[in-house]
């Protein structure tokens, strides 16, 4: 019986044992590996490799194209998520009033979420031909009198970030949306009920209820769309020449990544050293969301180490 | 009882799931690689078990038409060959994980970009003693020298890739006169007088340019270069390099060149007469550079109704661009066979002769091997490696649908006269990297947005961080 017992316990252990085993080998033997490798000088085309310290990271640093790829991911990342979040709050909050009563709201969802299903191959090469030098863009506006004559848009590094930070907010703000929603919805109707019987105007409806109810949502955005945003990719790479042209503008860490990885032999040391500090830099940055956003009053951080503080006494007591 | 009913049912699901999670990675890798052999090896199954087998990775399947009448030849040796395509570099990286592994294969395919690093490293055999074979069907030297490193050959071509001037008699005739590739190849002989061609052809129509863009001619001027880019790991910026961004800079200031992208629409659009500037004035573009494969694969093909008002010369400079070159690995089991095999493809006058004269058939390949698919044939009109075929064939070509479309040129004539020229012993293992660098801040100085002191400086820098360990050069003033 009691045999039984015991495990019936285990049963939860069996059913995430998939998940465990497959994070330990696809999830956590990865990072292990590339922090390993980033003391190597191993590349794809020498098989011998040896460990060279802190080398790879010398010179990564002394090296003002990372600083510089560095500098383009927050950049690119910042100017597409101030105004993500910020239309995201502002539609939100129109769909789910119960005043303004909009209708079709999952039809419109699902339109703001349909560029996230295109893929961001086709986007790129779809932009690049709109923004070329025959393309649509140059004819409309030559023809209208915009311009007097056509130009290279993606030779020029305003017109090229703003064009990244264009699509990454396009593709991104629905998902955004779709998620803000879920939260505003699971706040309790009675709340803004007992506000309207107080007299409270929408706005204060918004800053005193909606955001303060909405703050774990909005850290859970922050924190996702960093991780995205540290290991922009596929959209810079594709629609130029995927060296971060016009000037190196809009190269971003993985891009110096790929770049280390796929000439000079294959140098899979100095990428994983790239890959290593943009792991770095985001955990940092993370964290630092967490601890700022926290309850001030009484923060989760404050109960965790409550929590963990038999752990401690515990270990002071042996 | 039902207890442990339940734990055996959920231990099992576990095993399913983790043997689903596993399967599902697992044949996403093998699959490219056993696929084809499958396929191939299926309708003799009962001897295959006797046969000698050849692996042969590839990025095309022009190697699979071979591997079929290599089959037909050696009734004895399986070849199993295993195409994964170059996308994204996916060939090279399979390659490269492969090696040192029991998964190499016997023999690879490998692309003019990145044939270079392999011949560089060590994992190719050395087929020196196949050069006597080349030295009977005089192989081009330049596909040698490709294949050549520190005085060992380890890649042979079946190809030579010798690059043509292509241009529009209709225009040729309007102003210059005359449409006669030898009268229009001494209008362009030389980069100076191909400025002037330039000059009066603007005169002549201002909506008629005269490349599509300066691009096209950057392989050019490199392949005339009097050293390769990297020498005793120091960087090289050859006169040639500067000479070539001052003409590209000129052609850019003048309006010669329609300033669209190599690859884009705009570029292609110019083939067919379909170009219409942001003016809304339909644009013509004169002429543009091409290998020996860009005549079948880029330029017919985006052609419209233009066919038969095309022309081929050699054009100012002498230059090769692209080609794939077979070697073998030196890990392979079957070493012989796979040096067999590659004198097979690359080094065989009747292999080369019927690969050339349209021979491999689809009748032809299906008597070997049923299972082929019917777009395996091999159209007639390949440039091949070795000068003694082309000199032995070059006369087969006269009426053929490329002579027509030519408006009554034979194309292996005019490859074959380029041929001789080209030089091979610039290349190196780096060179797409230099030059896709160099070719990004070039762009930048075309169009106004940096100087060209700023463009050297950015380039430099650039490769300053793509290639730590190589010596940096002053920018050139």
């Amino acid at each position: 019986m009691k045999f039984t017992k015991i495990n019936r316990n285990y049963y939860g252990y069996f059913f995430i044992a998939p998940f465990i085993i497959g994070f330990l080998i696809f999830g956590l033997y990865p990072v292990y590996n590339t922090i390993a490798l980033s003391f190597t000088d191993y590349t794809l085309m020498t098989r011998s490799g040896k460990n060279i310290g802190l080398q790879n990271f010398q010179v990564l640093f002394a090296d003002q194209f990372f600083l510089k790829a560095v500098a383009n991911t927050w950049l690119i990342w910042m100017l597409n998520f101030i105004p993500q979040i910020g239309v995201a709050l502002l539609l939100s909050a129109w769909f789910t009033n119960n005043r303004l009563r909009i209708k079709g709201v999952g039809v419109w969802r699902a339109i703001f979420y349909l560029p996230n299903l295109i893929m961001p191959v086709t986007i790129a090469v779809l932009f690049n031909a709109l923004f070329s030098f025959y393309g649509p863009v140059n004819q409309i506006m030559v023809r209208a009198g915009f311009l007097s004559e056509a130009m290279h848009f993606l030779q020029n590094v305003e017109v090229s970030r703003a064009i990244v930070v264009f699509i990454q907010w396009w593709m991104w703000f629905g998902q955004t949306i779709i998620i803000v929603m879920a939260g505003m919805t699971s706040i309790p109707v009675h709340l803004y009920e007992a506000a309207m019987v107080d007299g409270a105007s929408a706005t204060q409806m918004f800053r005193r209820i909606t955001l303060p109810l909405l703050k774990p949502i909005l850290i859970f955005i922050f924190v996702t769309s960093l991780v995205g945003g540290m290991q922009m990719f596929d959209i810079p790479y594709l629609l130029t020449d995927g060296r971060g042209a016009p000037s190196n503008s809009i190269m971003t860490n993985n891009i110096l990544m790929y770049m280390k990885f796929s000439s000079s032999k294959g140098h899979i040391g100095a990428a994983s050293a790239v890959g290593v500090v943009t792991f770095i830099m985001t955990t940092i940055c993370a964290l630092g969301i967490f601890f700022f956003l926290r309850d001030k009053d009484e923060s989760s951080f404050d109960k965790s180490i409550k929590k963990w503080s038999w752990f401690f006494k515990n270990k002071e007591k042996k | 009882m039902r207890k442990s009913l339940l734990s055996i049912l959920s231990l099992l699901m576990i095993a399913s799931m983790l043997l689903a999670a596993c399967g599902g990675g697992a044949p996403a890798t093998e699959a490219p690689a056993d696929q084809p052999a499958a396929t191939e090896s299926g309708s003799e199954s009962p001897t295959t078990s006797d046969k000698q087998v050849l692996k042969v990775w590839s990025f095309t399947n022009e190697i699979l038409t071979m591997a079929i009448a290599f089959e037909g030849q050696n009734p004895d040796v399986d070849v199993q060959f295993t195409m994964i395509p170059m996308n994204q570099g996916e060939y090279q990286t399979k390659i490269k994980a492969a090696v040192g592994t029991s998964d190499v294969p016997d023999v690879v395919a490998l692309e003019a970009a990145f044939v270079k690093e392999w011949v560089e490293a060590d994992f190719l055999a050395d087929l020196n003693d196949l050069l006597p074979l080349a030295d009977e069907l005089k192989t081009y030297p330049s596909v040698v020298q490709v294949g050549t490193y520190e005085g060992v050959t380890k890649a042979y071509s079946y190809q030579a890739t010798p690059g043509a001037f292509f241009y529009r008699r209709s225009i040729a005739k309007e102003c210059l006169g005359t449409d006669d590739p030898a009268e229009v190849q001494a209008l362009v002989k030389d980069i100076e007088s191909f400025l002037a061609t330039a000059e009066t052809i603007k005169q002549c129509n201002p909506n008629y340019f005269t490349v599509g863009t300066s691009g096209e001619l950057f392989n050019p001027f490199l392949a005339n270069r009097s050293q390769p880019w990297i020498v005793d790991g120091a960087l090289v910026i050859d006169p040639k390099v500067e000479e070539y961004i001052d003409f590209a800079k000129l052609m850019r200031d003048n309006g010669y060149e329609s300033q669209a992208n190599q690859w884009s629409e705009g570029w292609f659009a110019g083939m067919n007469d379909s170009l219409v500037g942001a003016d809304g004035n339909p644009k013509k573009v004169f002429s543009y550079f091409l290998p020996t494969w860009g005549l079948p694969y880029v330029l017919i093909p985006n052609s419209g109704d233009t066919g038969g008002d095309w022309a081929m010369i050699n054009g100012p400079l002498a230059y090769q661009w692209g080609g794939t070159w077979v070697g073998a690995m030196a890990d392979s089991a079957n070493l012989d066979l796979a040096k067999e095999f590659v004198a097979f493809v690359a080094l065989n006058e009747e292999n080369l002769t019927n690969w050339a004269t349209g021979v491999y058939t689809n009748e032809y390949l299906k008597a070997i091997d049923p299972t082929v698919s019917d777009d395996q044939a091999q159209a007639p009109g390949d440039f091949v490696s070795s000068q003694v075929v082309v000199e032995k064939i070059t006369p087969t070509f006269d009426g053929s649908a490329l002579y027509e479309w030519l408006g009554g040129q034979n194309n292996y004539e005019a490859f074959g006269q380029a041929a001789p020229n080209v030089n091979g012993s610039l290349l190196t293992g780096s060179d797409d990297a230099i030059q896709r660098a160099l070719e990004s801040q070039r762009d930048q100085y075309l169009n106004g947005e940096i100087d060209k002191a700023t463009m050297w400086q950015q380039w430099l820098d650039n490769l300053r961080s793509e290639f730590p360990d190589l010596i940096i050069p002053e920018p050139p003033q």
